[in-house]
């Protein structure tokens, strides 16, 4: 899906995604690595405010990752 | 390590006034049993039935599987379970060859299975050919799901002991004996035999995905190394709804053909260092940590091969890839043994993820295969759950009690570990 919206609408697209070595596989081409599996973007362990501050920075880092302008597939680390 | 298999052979199961064997016949006592396994008060029904090859009998869903066994000096089975916590792998082991523990309630998790004990569905999974003792439990009401998973577990386990421990005494038909030393040892014997070790994969992802080992939750734990033994006589235990094709069910573990098969090959044409229960974590770091000290302890071992099983689809993929990448670039061959989702005509990618390193796959079949399974005349379980499961939809059960289903709703039809018939074709 990433790939399509991507090559039919020309829209940048940033896959939030826990396991990165999959998304480098299927082509994703901006990626934000998320926490786990069961919870892909909150970090319930942390309580609500760490869960909160979680959330935030990913957001914010995937708005990031939108903006940056990029010549290969590329992981946006924290 | 030295174990003795004492095997008595089960062709048939029936009630009776006493649990015995003779002559080849398991007798249960249902009630007996029903009220040993009701012990448990967290149950709110639970009943027994039997299901033998060849009958038209469907059971749905099955959580897990276990062969009766019992320590032959009585000190019960699966330590940290129904043992004191010790070593298992040494000593004598009586084992009621053919029989099987099923367990089958209410839905707990999406990923369970049928099992059905003939027509087409029967051929793609190995309990419809054991004597099956049927374990149908409910328990009571609004019971968490992780406890309801926990005390159907235990349950299958206890029972299996049960019935092992009632046959105590009665002669065995055949001693079957796996004796190793330590890697030192067999390295010395052997110089110029390869070392080989077997990478056991395991679904540790909570959330009702779970594989115990000494009755100690894998999934916070780390790859440890095991003698090959302890695998064979009850180490490990499956607490896993993982997808019921490629679960490996705690009868599985005592039956793992790797280790059997590399233990066959000990000593003639390889050199067995044993076993590596590894993890299989929900989050990126974990996966690393977990396959890099995979190659630690290979390394350590100074192993020139490595077999990787696999257990589950989807994000392990990529256990399995980081584990085959490491080894590689070490040096270490490795071959890995994995089932495929390549969707429903088997032309989709069939791993969520890939690496160049994984040069030598073995398959284990499509998860995503359809197939018809005809009615049945007696259904034990709840046939219905099969809209809630793996590989079967809303629409799967029709009218007339036959299913249509992908193959990953069969309990171990593609077992990772290589315990069933589907494979590639050679051409």
């Amino acid at each position: 899906m990433t790939r399509e919206i991507e090559k039919a609408a020309g829209i940048p697209v940033v896959q939030i995604a826990t396991i990165v070595p999959i998304m480098l596989t299927v082509g994703a081409n901006r990626i934000v690595p998320g926490v786990a599996i069961p919870h892909p973007v909150g970090a319930p362990d942390l309580g609500a405010d760490g869960d909160r501050a979680t959330r935030r920075e990913l957001v914010l880092r995937a708005f990031r990752a939108m903006q940056t302008e990029i010549s290969e597939q590329t992981v946006f680390e924290r | 390590m030295k174990l003795e298999l004492h095997k008595i052979t089960v062709r048939d199961v029936q009630w009776g006034t006493e649990t015995c064997v003779r002559e080849g016949v398991l007798y249960v006592d249902r009630q007996r049993a029903v009220d040993f396994v009701a012990e448990e008060k967290r149950f709110a029904r639970v009943d027994l039935e039997l299901a033998r090859p060849g009958e038209s009998v469907r059971i749905i869903p099955v959580k897990d599987a276990v062969e009766p066994r019992v320590k032959m000096d009585g000190k019960g089975y699966f330590p940290g379970f129904l043992a004191p916590m010790d070593r298992c792998g040494e000593g004598r082991t009586l084992v009621l060859d053919g029989a099987a523990v099923l367990t089958c309630g209410p839905i707990v998790a999406f990923q369970e299975g049928f099992v059905d004990m003939s027509g087409p569905g029967a051929v793609y999974t190995p309990f419809s050919e054991t004597q099956n003792i049927v374990l149908v439990a409910e328990p009571v009401r609004d019971l968490e799901q992780h406890q309801y998973e926990q005390i159907l577990r235990e349950a299958g386990l206890r029972l299996a002991v049960h019935l092992a421990q009632a046959c105590l005494g009665s002669p065995a038909d055949a001693i079957e004996t796996y004796e190793k030393g330590s890697a030192c040892e067999e390295n010395e014997k052997f110089p110029a035999l390869p070392k080989v070790i077997y990478v056991c994969m395991n679904i540790t992802q909570g959330l009702l995905h779970d594989t115990y080992l000494y009755g100690s939750d894998l999934r916070p734990a780390l790859p440890t190394l095991l003698h090959p033994n302890e695998v064979l006589d009850g180490a490990m235990v499956s607490g896993n709804c993982v997808s019921a094709c490629d679960k490996n069910t705690t009868w599985h573990h005592v039956h793992n053909p790797v280790v059997a098969a590399l233990y066959a090959r000990h000593g003639k044409e390889l050199n067995f260092l044993g076993v590596v229960p590894t993890q299989e974590s929900t989050v990126l770091d974990g996966k690393i940590r977990a396959s890099k000290m995979n190659l630690t302890i290979a390394q350590q071992l100074g192993a020139d091969g490595v077999i990787i099983s696999e257990e589950g689809y989807g994000n392990p993929d990529t256990d399995l890839c980081l584990n085959a990448k490491n080894f590689e670039r070490a040096g270490i061959k490795s071959v890995v043994i994995s089932d495929e989702a390549a969707g429903t005509d088997g032309a989709s990618q069939s791993l969520a993820d890939a690496t160049p390193e994984m040069t030598a796959f073995i398959s284990t079949g499509n998860v995503n295969e359809m197939l018809v399974v005809p009615p049945m005349d007696r259904v034990i379980g709840w046939p219905e759950s099969i809209a809630h499961l793996s590989g079967g939809a809303a629409e799967s059960l029709r009218a007339d009690g036959s299913m249509l289903v992908e193959m990953q709703a069969i309990i171990a039809s593609t077992a990772e570990i290589g315990y069933n018939r589907v494979g590639c074709e050679w051409i």
